[in-house]
């Protein structure tokens, strides 16, 4: 259960990272076969960030951030995706590959395609924090 | 206040507010992309001032104000309240943070390592004037490590209170929803601390800066030194309607955290944190925190002093106002001017008489 609700997280923050025009791409191809699909929602809006303070710990709100939402009901299952910024269209592409995902529709071809997406992000974060490593500061050489 | 009603004006201001529009031009999803792309930092100064994050609607803002500061964050926040807040994400923790540059100037070796990550701080200031004779000035690409830096760090803060330099923080187990917020209940003096540290990361750059900096130059009762100054990126962790906690993507945070020299058997610190890469601003608002506890009344690091005076939306609101027509109020000055002028008149009159 555990490791299904961690592979859940890592699904929908994949997709809420990935390349917008994949994720459309794919979710439109998925919606041919899982037939009808009840929009609850899909809309943009704000999620308020709190961060605890370093100093006496208290969490506080930073602001707000603008993200765009989408719920849907299709295969049995409440897809969601909310991803940041104010894409409605990607964000409904996620709802739809949840709700695929959620109800092992397709699994292994989900699987795949966020497996994939996964390892360009991590490719772009590693090289993005290897040119970061090379400001790292050698006090012994001071 | 008073005003008069005026008629004629109409014209007047429509053709003004045209005029500031054109003299714009138009503005293409192209121009606000630009904005976007090439002053990064900019966005995050608006993004931070204006409490909203979202890149695209802060650079549209700056594009569509021509790079009016007050007016671009006051229509973020305007904007802002047509939207509907959908929930609240988990508090950001030190340990959780990616963390792109994180420097002490305070402790030379800290767990972790100094990472200077972007930075001009050690650069040489010059105006690269060659692009403006026609060249390109392409920057030197950076010589990327083998190995990646570790994604996230241990807090300076809780390797000072395993030194025992610091008290330990309390744990705050407030519920997101909880947490108390300045946008949706007043700010009362003395002011809990979470709507001190709200009120610093939405507070104008310029006008904490300022205030900062007569504590920093000898008006305050504490000088800052960097315990740990980290610029990075945040999950925004949000929840499924099943339950699954997840991330919806990452914004830009900065933080500072000062520390004074100690006065009994701990150090004393300042902390502060905004949206996007601010290092002045964080730094700055720090100090303030710093200095607030048992500050003078009416002092620039008096609690209420500098809350009210760096909201940047009302500041720069009650600033302009002093433009618009007052001319009743000022009309009643100049009648009362005149009506003294003609009194100390009168009595030389009557004595010549």
């Amino acid at each position: 259960m555990a490791d299904q609700q961690s592979r859940h997280a890592f699904v929908l923050a994949t997709l809420a990272r990935g390349d917008d025009a994949d994720i459309k791409q794919f979710a439109e191809q998925l919606l041919e076969s899982m037939g009808e699909v009840e929009v609850i929602n899909n809309r943009t809006g704000l999620v308020m960030l709190p961060m605890r303070d370093t100093v006496e710990g208290t969490a506080f709100h930073l602001g707000e951030v603008l993200v765009a939402e989408a719920h849907i009901k299709a295969l049995g299952q409440d897809g969601y995706g909310m991803k940041t910024g104010r894409d409605l269209e990607v964000a409904m592409a996620i709802a739809v590959i949840d709700a695929a995902w959620q109800a092992g529709h397709e699994i292994s071809t989900i699987d795949e395609f966020v497996n994939t997406q996964a390892e360009m992000i991590a490719a772009n974060d590693n090289e993005r924090m290897r040119a970061v490593e090379a400001t790292r500061v050698n006090m012994e050489t001071f | 206040m008073a005003y008069v009603a005026t008629r004629g004006g109409e014209r007047a201001i429509e053709q003004s507010e045209r005029l500031f529009k054109q003299e714009l031009g138009t503005i293409t999803p192209a121009k606000v992309k630009q904005v976007r792309e090439t002053m990064p930092y900019l966005v995050d100064r608006v993004m931070g001032e204006a409490s909203l994050y979202d890149r695209d609607v802060a650079a549209l803002a700056l594009a569509q104000t021509g790079g009016e500061l007050s007016e671009a964050v006051l229509l973020l926040r305007a904007w802002r309240t047509t939207q509907p807040r959908i929930s609240v994400a988990k508090p950001l923790e030190q340990d959780e943070l990616h963390v792109f540059r994180r420097i002490s100037a305070a402790f030379k070796d800290i767990p972790g390592g100094q990472l200077l990550g972007p930075s001009l701080d050690y650069a040489h200031r010059l105006l690269a004037t060659e692009v403006l004779s026609g060249e390109d000035y392409t920057p030197e690409p950076v010589d990327a490590a083998e190995k990646a830096a570790p994604s996230h760090q241990p807090s300076v803060s809780a390797w000072l209170s395993s030194q025992g330099l610091v008290d330990d923080a309390d744990h705050d187990d407030t519920a997101p929803d909880d947490i108390p917020d300045l946008t949706r209940e007043p700010l009362l003096f003395p002011a809990k601390r979470a709507h001190r540290l709200q009120s610093l990361a939405r507070a104008d750059s310029g006008g904490v800066l300022a205030l900062g900096y007569s504590a920093m130059r000898g008006y305050g009762q504490a000088h800052p030194t960097v315990s740990e100054l980290r610029l990075t990126e945040a999950e925004i962790e949000v929840r499924h309607p099943c339950g699954t906690s997840f991330s919806a993507g990452r914004v830009k945070v900065s933080q500072a955290e000062v520390v004074s020299k100690a006065k009994g058997e701990r150090l004393e610190r300042g902390f502060a944190a905004t949206f996007g890469w601010n290092e002045v601003k964080c730094i700055s608002a720090a100090t303030l925190d710093l200095n607030a506890d048992g500050a003078e009344k009416n002092s620039a690091v008096e609690e209420e002093f500098f809350l009210y005076h760096t909201e940047g939306v009302e500041s720069s609101g009650f600033c302009i106002h002093f433009k618009l027509p007052h001319y009743v109020t000022f009309q009643s000055s100049l009648d009362a001017m005149r009506d003294a002028k003609a009194k100390k008149q009168t009595p030389q009159m009557e004595a010549a008489e």
